[in-house]
């Protein structure tokens, strides 16, 4: 599923409404067909629901293997004594996991987990944020622009890993202006405009010169509020 | 496409010290050779001006005799006790400027409790309390009212120093407990300090070669094996000659001994635990940190609680090291400056997010050095100053240079 859109057709900030960021003023979540209710961030990622931001929120000076298990880390068994934040980490199982993420989107560029992000490619960091919200028992991911400031190479990388997301039972919400991107790895297209649902499109029925016009004008009488 | 991770071989100077810093024993690098550039200079370089110059009666090898190594280590360790504790808080990306003056207020009231006829245990429990409350009270201000953390400190620097006046109307108070002169004077007999290096010596090796072979038994990739030995040989070779250098004076003294023990339980902490992790990642991107779900604000309570207690700590050793409590020796003095220089010219960021407590007790030996070298040689109050200026500016801008490389920049 892509969200595309206009700027400020509400694209973010209809995720953020998904992450729980933002609380939504009306309007019903659906989930897998059930009903669901999204009040803050915990109760959407306890729902498998993980966003990849447009900054990617990635500490620079911390290795691939600690970015991925932030604020989830392993800590190694046998110390209940002490409170769990000053239990010892178990990094090492921190490594076999951050491998086993960066193994299943076949991020081939990238040779060690225990590399700084600080010193890793636009593509790599991009990658290394989607295998974060992967790894995170996710059942949906949502990716805010991953692409907007990247070159062409690193592009290419990354809709590699969204590909690879969805060949493997992720529901991806894939938010973007580049309509090649969106053609390439989409099912559907959901046009946004002024913050209404425009349309719904199926992207083998549709071509990129309708969804920029549907973008831009919306369709004649069509619109719907969301 | 795929940027590769090695080094490679048209890389400069620069690059390949920026790759350097990277790796977990690198940073120890520069501040090392910090280290040995000041005494070589103090211990051999000048001597050997003198006995080339025939001056007999200037002869200066006292530098590198073991009897100076001890008090430089004793003279170190209250710089390097507050430099672990805001070390703390640089990794945060906040500072703290009135550790000193928390020392002092700390210091007093010791002297103040056991003139009163409190125990000396009990009396120091008492002070490491009150530091830790008025660390904590410093980072609630930070944490939940929002002020940067410069000005919750100046405004503590300012507030503590009048309160140490306070309770020390004199400024000045002999310390005679015994348990608190003990601290500093009792000696671990040499045989038994000989020991404790080898079981330390013993147990880094250990741990080093367990997880080495736990990464072989998990399919990790494996630190090469010249790394490894050559962190064991270092780490014994370092830590036999200093017990050996203190032995062949005095012997190893507590206080050395409490030193590296509470610094090894906050590099532990700081590297090995999600509450570690959590200061590293606040450090380097709070956004991040608090999204992932972290208590940025209770973090930064905890850490500036840290450092109250390493200044109360600090000012407990002062107390035992001098046998009495001054407000030049610690609100009053350069010891703020000396401690803040020490954790920087180990290598920790002022930016946050990089840095060791390791690095911190380096920092302070070089410190320490200059300042006993420069004293040595006779130079004058003014010389020391400026020179000690000049290595702390050498220090951050070796920070900056390895910090602005493409992509390590923020």
């Amino acid at each position: 599923m892509a969200l595309v859109g206009d700027n400020g057709a509400g694209k973010s900030t209809l995720m953020k409404v998904f992450a729980g960021a933002h609380i939504a003023e009306e309007g019903r979540f659906f989930l897998d067909g059930n009903e669901v209710t999204i009040g803050n961030p915990q109760d959407a990622t306890a729902l498998g629901i993980q966003i990849v931001y447009q900054d990617l929120a990635l500490c620079e000076n911390l290795d691939v293997a600690a970015n991925l298990s932030l604020g989830a880390e392993p800590v190694k068994p046998g110390w209940g004594f002490i409170p769990r934040i000053l239990r010892p980490l178990d990094d090492l199982q921190m490594e076999v996991t951050a491998k086993k993420a960066i193994d299943s989107l076949e991020v081939r560029t990238l040779q060690s987990v225990r590399a700084k992000v600080g010193g890793l490619s636009g593509g790599q960091r991009q990658a290394i944020a989607i295998a974060r919200a992967v790894g995170a028992k996710s059942s949906v991911v949502m990716l805010d622009e991953p692409t907007a400031a990247l070159g062409v190479a690193q592009t290419r990388q990354v809709l590699e890993v969204v590909k690879r997301l969805r060949d493997t039972n992720h529901a991806v919400v894939y938010i973007s202006h580049n309509m090649r991107d969106i053609f390439e790895v989409s099912d559907r297209i959901c046009v946004l405009r002024h913050g209404g649902n425009v349309a719904t499109f199926t992207t083998a029925e549709t071509d990129p010169d309708e969804i920029v016009a549907a973008m831009t004008r919306g369709l004649d009488g069509a619109k719907t509020a969301a | 496409m795929g940027q590769k991770l090695q080094l490679k071989p048209n890389q400069s100077l620069l690059d390949r010290f920026r790759a350097m810093r990277e790796t977990r024993f690198g940073a120890f690098v520069p501040v090392l050779f910090a280290l040995a550039a000041i005494w070589i200079y103090f211990g051999l370089a000048l001597p050997l001006v003198d006995l080339l110059t025939g001056d007999e009666e200037t002869f200066r090898s006292i530098f590198l005799s073991p009897r100076n190594i001890y008090n430089l280590f004793m003279q170190s360790a209250v710089i390097a006790t507050l430099a672990v504790g805001i070390t703390i808080v640089l990794l945060l990306g906040d500072i703290d400027l009135s550790a000193a003056a928390t020392a002092g207020v700390c210091a007093a009231l010791l002297g103040v409790l056991v003139l009163a006829g409190v125990p000396g245990w009990l009396a120091c429990l008492m002070v490491i309390g009150v530091g830790i409350v008025m660390g904590a009270a410093q980072g609630l201000l930070v944490a939940y009212v929002g002020i940067p953390s410069f000005v919750v400190t100046l405004a503590g620097l300012l507030g503590y120093q009048g309160l140490m006046q306070k309770i020390l109307p004199t400024g000045n108070l002999n310390v005679g407990d015994v348990f608190v002169r003990g601290i500093a004077r009792v000696l671990i007999p040499d045989l038994w300090g000989l020991l404790l290096g080898l079981v330390c010596i013993t147990a880094f090796a250990f741990l080093n070669l367990r997880k080495q072979a736990q990464r072989r038994a998990k399919g990790l990739e494996l630190d090469s094996n010249m790394a490894l030995w050559g962190q064991v040989v270092i780490f014994g070779v370092l830590v036999m000659a200093v017990i050996f250098t203190l032995n062949a004076y005095r012997s190893l003294p507590l206080l050395l001994v409490l030193l590296v023990g509470i610094t090894t339980l906050l590099g532990w902490i700081t590297t090995s635990t999600p509450f570690g992790r959590s200061l590293f990642a606040v450090g380097g991107n709070p956004e991040s940190a608090r999204r992932v779900g972290m208590n940025v604000r209770r973090l930064r309570v905890a850490a500036f609680g840290i450092v109250g207690l390493m200044a109360a700590v600090g000012g407990i050793f002062g107390a035992s090291r001098f046998g009495s409590v001054s407000y030049t020796a610690f609100a009053g003095g350069s010891l703020l400056l000396e401690a803040i220089g020490a954790a920087v010219i180990g290598g920790t960021s002022l930016f946050g997010g990089r840095g060791s407590v390791w690095n911190a007790i380096l920092g302070a030996l070089v410190i320490g050095s200059l300042g006993n070298g420069l004293d040595l040689t006779g130079a004058s109050a003014a010389d020391k100053l400026m020179v000690s200026g000049a290595i702390l500016i050498l220090a951050v801008s070796i920070d900056a240079a390895s910090r602005s490389g493409p992509g390590g920049g923020q």
